[in-house]
């Protein structure tokens, strides 16, 4: 999922992880430390190369670069990395220098997954394997690190199904033009039992049956498309019971269209973790959060870059026991397995299961770092805080 | 025939229209043809969405948030119009939006109770948080007006060049984040129904605008009447009077006929104490703050654009920068200034987006240059210059938001928004060409 939005989202994280990565590896094992430990060792002269696509957006400072860095250098490896600044031909170029540079491993974060093939090609003739981090690239030499988009969508509305059974959604979604937006996370949605219980009349979908799209997942078009659906709902009788927003800037505009309207708040769906909409989660404005815990997508690829140092022809490796936290992927022998891609090619993966945070589990977003306890908190009534508002 | 008592050479020019046909007894009215059609293209669309939707549709609280859903591009739309008619673009705004709504959240999130000291309970808070906001309007509008004018770069490419570089901005300011979390105080600039202005305030300024109207209508008449100008014909003037007068009634009675959302008025009701009757309590809204702010920004800018000499130079410079210049007015210095209060009504524009958002997003004020110069288009104003009028433009920002509201109301989905918002401007700005050729020859 490369919306723009969900690398918007880590902005107060970021200004307080800027000073703890530039305080250097070595002092700052405070998040990577665990998974740090589990995989120290063995990775002496490991040199592991990162080309982003993109470093500016905040995602990759704040979560991906300092957990995949701390990693590699726990276990004595070296991190060296690149940003093509959204560049096709700066990636390649990237890639050419982290190779000279020495990298053993590359792990690739592609700017385009066809512009990046040249780039994969020289690095196998190398024999130096891939590590495709975040974003598939359509080739059965890499190894693919991602969350399950798919699940994501899962995970919203198994949620919100759960709280609400039965009653009138309202469906928010995305850009029209952004495949996740019209296919993965419906699939998702439909996977967790909507579109069943639409077809048994438990739901009724008010507004456009396939759901209302949000141009550019703006969240002022959100607000007003919400503001004309409650409009509707009033003028017709019926009862807004739950709403299902694909994602977290949607799901703001949302909630700032039902306060306008003081219509209460029904359980609301979002994912991608923005402090905002934590906040709102702690206020109760907005029921679950899916949160995708991108310290632990860095970890793992950091882990698998070592593993790949010491034996780079077996993609089907295991990742060291207790490297990863529990909400995202099992424990203990976790190995890659097989994934067939859309364009039917079968490669080596590590898929990661998002985390839907509501107020109950709060915590997670705390100790992750994707909020402080201030803010997440901000504006909470004493009465009903959440357990990690207290 | 109540024309000119005193017979001056003056009017004897000016010939009086004739009085036999249906358009030459609306032509007596002075009655602005075109403004006149808008209101009835407004009429047909609501009328349409009306029936579409069984009656549903026209209801006051639909018609209050269609209007709060429209102030923020209107209000803009009043400084388009003379940006346009100066023969210059201003695409700039939504960027300009979009940084002020963000400092506007930014002071009063962080900077106010962190920086300056100003905790939550500082008095006028959002006083001060809006005076900066409009200083820091009036500072980048200044700014580019200045390359324009003084500099000579064409207003398209300062503007395009802001609307970029101002959005990158925003970005920095917030790495990206939404903020939210406003001042109480100043959410209710956004509206809803703690954001209106009340029952009888909203009668009392029905009462003040009929008032007015009559007094104008009185004043023009005795102000012609001594400088020797024809006069509307009495009846005229009555007819005028009364359709005001009803239409600032109407428009009164109506936004009362608005009631708080049940849930906060039982709230309300158990908080004071107060007995619930059997329909539920019910609390008039009357006029949303955002509008009352349209309505002042909309008289102020039309005073200025037609009584003060600023604004006569902006159209004596749109219909001929020559002469304009020959004739020794300051045309930089007037340039300029256009994009001054352009600057401002953009931050008025980003207190009304940041307040109903609670707080700013990366993307307030995207692409509102679009809406906005449309609104100016399909409201009249040409961009061969020297064109427009502000009323105009306010009534084509209600036109597009009324199409983009009844649709979204409908069910119909963003896409098939953009294909009607998009034909409907070309139509419109295409029924405007045809009818000023027929009239020209």
């Amino acid at each position: 999922m490369a919306n723009r939005r969900f690398a918007a989202l880590i902005a107060v994280a970021a200004v307080a992880f800027a000073a703890c990565s530039s305080s250097g590896g070595t002092a700052a094992p405070s998040s990577g430390g665990g998974g740090a430990s589990a995989a120290a060792g063995g990775g002496a002269g490991c040199t592991v190369g990162v080309s982003w696509n993109n470093f500016q957006q905040p995602r990759w400072a704040a979560h991906d670069q300092p957990n995949i860095k701390q990693t590699v250098e726990a276990a004595g490896g070296t991190y060296i990395d690149a940003d093509a600044n959204l560049s096709n031909e700066q990636q390649l170029t990237d890639i050419d220098t982290l190779i000279s540079k020495g990298a053993k491993v590359l792990i690739l974060l592609a700017q385009d997954n066809k512009a990046v093939l040249p780039g994969l090609k020289k690095a196998t003739d190398a024999g130096i394997p891939v590590i495709a981090y975040d974003r598939l690239i359509e080739d059965p030499s890499i190894l693919y690190i991602t969350f399950d988009n798919v699940l994501v969508g899962k995970a919203e509305a198994t949620a919100v199904l759960t709280k609400v059974p039965k009653g009138n959604y309202v469906l928010i979604k995305g850009d029209p033009g952004d495949p996740n937006a019209s296919t993965f996370l419906p699939q998702g949605w439909d996977q967790a039992g909507l579109k069943d219980k639409v077809t048994s009349g438990d739901i009724k979908i008010i507004g456009p049956a396939d759901g209302t799209y949000t141009d550019a997942w703006k969240t002022e078009k959100a607000q007003s498309n919400m503001e004309a659906i409650i409009d509707q709902a009033n003028a017709s009788g019926t009862k807004i019971d739950a709403i299902l927003a694909e994602n977290d800037s949607t799901a703001l505009g949302v909630v700032a269209a039902l306060t306008a309207k003081s219509y209460g708040y029904p359980p609301l769906s979002g994912q991608d973790g923005d402090p905002a909409n934590l906040n709102n989660v702690a206020q109760g404005k907005q029921y679950v959060d899916v949160f995708k815990n991108a310290n632990e997508l860095g970890k793992a690829a950091g882990a698998a870059a070592l593993k790949l140092c010491a034996d780079p022809k077996t993609l089907a490796l295991t990742l060291p026991d207790g490297l990863l936290d529990p909400t995202v992927a099992p424990t203990a022998g976790l190995t890659a397995t097989d994934f067939k891609t859309p364009g039917g090619v079968t490669v080596k993966s590590f898929i990661l299961q998002p985390t839907p945070l509501t107020a109950d589990n709060l915590q997670v977003a705390i100790d992750a770092k994707q909020i402080s306890k201030a803010d997440l908190c901000k504006g909470v009534d004493a009465a009903t805080a959440p357990a990690a508002c207290k | 025939m109540s024309n000119v008592a005193d017979a001056a050479p003056a009017s004897s020019q000016v010939q009086p229209p004739a009085r036999t046909s249906i358009g030459g007894l609306i032509a007596q009215t002075e009655i602005d043809l075109r403004l006149f059609g808008m209101l009835v293209a407004l009429a047909v669309i609501l009328l349409t969405f009306n029936i579409l939707s069984g009656g549903k549709f026209f209801q006051p609280t639909n018609m209050v948030t269609l209007a709060v859903q429209a102030s923020g591009v209107a209000v803009i739309a009043t400084g388009m119009v003379l940006v346009i008619v100066s023969r210059n673009i201003d695409l700039s705004v939504g960027s300009l939006v979009g940084i002020i709504a963000m400092t506007y959240a930014l002071l009063m999130t962080d900077w106010m109770p962190n920086i300056l000291g100003m905790g939550p309970d500082f008095p006028f808070r959002w006083v001060i948080a809006l005076g900066i906001g409009v200083g820091l309007g009036a500072l980048i509008g200044g700014l580019q007006g200045f390359i324009i004018a003084y500099i000579g770069v064409p207003s398209f490419i300062v503007t395009l060049g802001g609307l970029l570089s101002i959005r990158g901005f925003v970005w920095y300011l917030s790495s990206g984040a939404a903020v939210s979390g406003l001042d109480p105080n100043f959410q209710l600039i956004g509206g809803g129904a703690l954001g209106s202005v009340g029952g009888t305030l909203t009668w009392a300024l029905g009462i003040a605008g009929c008032v007015a109207i009559i007094v104008l209508l009185i004043n023009g008449r005795r102000q012609r009447r001594r400088y020797g100008f024809p006069v509307r014909p009495m009846w005229a003037e009555v007819l005028l009077g009364v359709i005001g007068s009803a239409a600032a009634l109407g428009l009164a009675a109506f936004a009362n006929a608005n009631f708080w959302p049940k849930g906060l008025a039982d709230r309300y009701a158990a908080d004071n104490n107060i007995a619930v009757p059997a329909g539920g309590l019910q609390i008039s809204t009357g006029f949303p703050f955002p509008i009352v702010l349209l309505i002042g920004v909309t008289l102020v800018m039309t005073w200025m654009a037609t009584r003060r000499r600023f604004g006569r130079y902006v159209y004596a410079y749109g219909g001929n920068p020559d002469a304009a210049e020959l004739a020794g007015i300051n045309t930089r210095w007037t340039i300029l200034k256009t994009y001054v209060v352009m600057g401002v009504l953009c931050a008025l524009a980003a207190a009304i987006a940041s307040a109903r958002l609670n707080g700013a997003t990366l993307d307030v004020g995207q692409s509102y240059e679009l809406y906005v110069i449309a609104a100016a288009v399909v409201g009249g104003t040409s961009f061969a210059g020297g064109i427009g009028t502000i009323p105009g433009a306010v009534l084509g920002a209600f036109v597009m938001q009324s199409l983009a509201y009844g649709l979204s109301f409908m069910g119909v989905n963003s896409p098939g928004q953009n294909v009607v918002a998009g034909i409907v401007l070309i139509l419109a700005v295409g029924f405007d060409a045809f009818n000023r050729r027929r009239g020209g020859s």
